[in-house]
């Protein structure tokens, strides 16, 4: 485990910013598939920055697991940044 | 002065642009304009292959050689989908290759149109990017960023799809417009040096470092584990001067192979499900393992439960999301092998290991070999050795013959090894060979395969004999695809389902390609035929008859501990 905050949760909101283009999106649900993340809930949404979407899901797993998510969508290209909030946990912490 | 160009004269002039010299491709209907303009642009060479998975494979064994891009081209549909094996090994091994391939014209796209293929969606999991170029004025940006991406911090492949409308749109061109700030790349998405400790926000480099020379500095039991990335970083001077400031004993893993020599007295060899017992013990005994430029693959770890149970484990790496992805990391760097090695060394203090050394070659096992006759593999790889006075690049294929190679074959020099890792992809040397020629043309190149993957891109011969590629092609023949046979000996009952396979007369088969074709059955041939081969100035081929049912010892098993390893044939080991 390495840069989130020790945690029990076992669920976790991650908020991803990234470009608002077809690939990137396309990329982005990639990781989730391909990664074999459980996720429950997914939303896409403009972020207010133009030319910028927010992509949000909530992480049925555990901190150590979303750092490892977290850190396949920091690599990808188009990606800004991700937040990852523990669900019973009240910080955010924005990951670079 | 500004002229009206078309995109595929962009194209090309855009990879001339990127220091392109050699393309592997095939060309195809939606391909087409990109070829019509090829013939103007003499300095970039085009290899004709015999199938599209051979130009990815050769693409990257090319960059592999060179430390370059590899390029190749296809068209859409079929010339698409079949680079995807090549493309998939590249990204698993992590080499540059940018691949073009052309596309139905954008009206007809998501029509399912003739040789339309999502080629986008279907390597979107297999690339670190790639670009549907929607008009002609972002190709040549498209083309300096792709080249860029693909090499990068982690290197790896992009593909680049090209409707055909878009190569035949004309626009007017006032010279290179590619500034090399590409718009949508990030900076961020490169990763910058840093440390990681586990519950920890991510401290500075210098603090990584200094953790990793405290835990040097503590262990009794240290290994330094190098992978790929020491070879993609040229960091072999650095990780030597490492390894001989502090004796700590050297573990390569295969693709890692070539990146420390194989006779210094501080090399141990490979580690894993094929590695030596003396090997996998040291990792199970070690109090402290370095780790630079691998990612703990399951076929180094085995059963991560029980990998390295007393070891704290520091890892190097240049992408952030390996550090604890496969084994818990007590210090984890990010960072480029070169650069993080060469701190390391001003960082640590001189000590020797000498009593642990000793330990590890307590170890050692003689190993009772399971060929029968003379013709073993060792032999035919020391003969190799002796043809080309050890001064060859050797490009493997998957299986068997493989991990003989990588246990046995003394490399010397840095990235002499190069082999299809990650994918394990069969078919690979043959083709990759080429591309290896084309990176180093006055070396030698040996292709070694099995008489399965042979099989599968033997058709490249051709490819050798019209462009000129002096391949030098040894076929390990056993009857059998022997890897697949062998755990089937171990874990299936000995049932030999679909693995005996018919191999045609390579001899003849190679005189129908008008390659010079030896068989060898004894191992007194060896040296003259080898020997002949390898003075070829052109390519050559070898068929050696090798014992039909040699097995790889030892052999973890599959989900298996590194403590527990087949030594010896089942029957022999008391049944397994």
């Amino acid at each position: 485990m390495t840069g989130v905050p020790p945690s029990s949760s076992a669920a976790h909101t991650v908020a991803v910013l990234l470009d608002d283009a077809l690939v990137t999106l396309n990329r982005a649900f990639g990781v989730l598939r391909r990664r074999n993340v459980p996720i429950e809930g997914l939303a896409l949404h403009p972020s207010g920055t133009v030319g910028e979407a927010r992509l949000t899901f909530v992480l049925k797993a555990d901190a150590v697991t979303a750092d490892r998510v977290a850190q396949q969508f920091h690599k990808m290209i188009g990606v800004r940044s991700v937040m990852v909030l523990a669900n019973d946990d009240s910080t955010m912490e924005a990951k670079r | 002065m500004s002229e009206m160009l078309s995109g595929a004269e962009i194209l090309c002039r855009a990879l001339v642009d990127a220091g392109v010299e050699v393309i592997f491709g095939y060309p195809g209907g939606a391909i087409m304009p990109f070829y019509h303009a090829l013939p103007d642009h003499p300095r970039l060479r085009h290899i004709l292959v015999r199938h599209e998975q051979a130009a990815a494979h050769a693409a990257d064994g090319y960059a592999r050689a060179s430390g370059r891009v590899g390029v190749c081209v296809a068209t859409s549909g079929p010339g698409a989908t079949n680079l995807v094996t090549g493309l998939a090994a590249a990204h698993m091994d992590n080499s540059p290759v940018v691949a073009i391939t052309g596309q139905v014209s954008r009206p007809m796209i998501g029509r399912d149109a003739f040789q339309e293929t999502d080629i986008i969606g279907i390597t979107l999991p297999i690339t670190k990017q790639n670009y549907l170029v929607q008009d002609v004025t972002e190709l040549a940006e498209v083309v300096a960023e792709a080249m860029a991406v693909a090499l990068e911090g982690r290197p790896g492949p992009v593909l680049i799809d090209v409707p055909k409308d878009v190569q035949n749109q004309k626009i007017e061109w006032r010279g290179a417009q590619a500034s090399g700030a590409a718009p949508h790349r990030d900076p961020r998405a490169l990763a910058r040096g840093q440390s990681l400790t586990p519950g920890a926000s991510p401290g500075s480099l210098e603090d990584g470092v200094r953790a990793a020379a405290r835990l040097i500095a503590g262990a009794e039991r240290p290994l330094l584990m190098v992978g790929h990335g020491v070879i993609l970083a040229q960091a072999y001077a650095e990780v030597r001067a490492l390894a001989e400031k502090t004796g700590i004993p050297v573990i390569t893993t295969l693709l890692g192979i070539s990146a420390f020599p194989d006779g210094h007295p501080l090399h141990l060899g490979m580690p894993g499900m094929h590695g030596e017992v003396h090997v996998n013990r040291a990792i199970q005994n070690a109090d402290v393992i370095i780790g630079i430029g691998l990612r703990f693959d399951d076929r180094v770890t085995g059963n991560t439960a029980s990998f390295a149970p007393q070891a704290r484990i520091v890892h190097v790496d240049r992408d952030r999301a390996e550090i604890g992805k496969n084994v818990p990391v007590t210090v984890g760097i990010v960072g480029d092998a070169r650069d993080i090695t060469r701190r390391l060394v001003a960082a640590v203090e001189p000590r020797r290991c000498e009593r642990w050394v000793e330990h590890i070659r307590g170890f050692v096992r003689t190993r009772a070999e399971s060929y029968r006759g003379d013709l073993s593999p060792e032999a035919i790889l020391a003969s190799i050795y002796e043809a080309s006075h050890g001064d060859c690049t050797i490009v493997t294929d998957v299986g068997q013959h493989q991990m003989w190679v990588a246990k046995l074959y003394p490399y010397q020099r840095p990235n002499t090894h190069i082999t299809s890792g990650g994918l394990g992809a069969m078919g690979f040397a043959v083709p990759a060979a080429m591309g290896v020629h084309l990176a180093r043309p006055h070396g030698t190149v040996w292709a070694i395969s099995g008489d399965g993957g042979f099989q599968m891109n033997m058709a490249e011969m051709a490819t050798m004999v019209q462009e000129g590629l002096p391949v030098k092609m040894a076929v390990f023949n056993n009857g059998y695809l022997g890897m697949v046979r062998q755990w089937q000996q171990f874990f299936h009952e000995k049932r030999y389902s679909c693995t005996p396979i018919w191999s045609p007369d390579y001899v003849k088969l190679a005189e129908a390609y008008s390659i010079p074709g030896y068989r060898v059955k004894e191992a007194s041939e060896l040296a003259d035929v080898v020997g002949r081969a390898n003075a070829q100035p052109g390519p050559a081929l070898v068929e050696f008859m090798i014992e039909q049912e040699a097995n790889v010892f030892p052999m973890i098993p599959p989900g298996g501990s590194l403590s527990e390893p087949i030594e010896a044939e089942p029957a022999a080991a008391g049944g397994a």
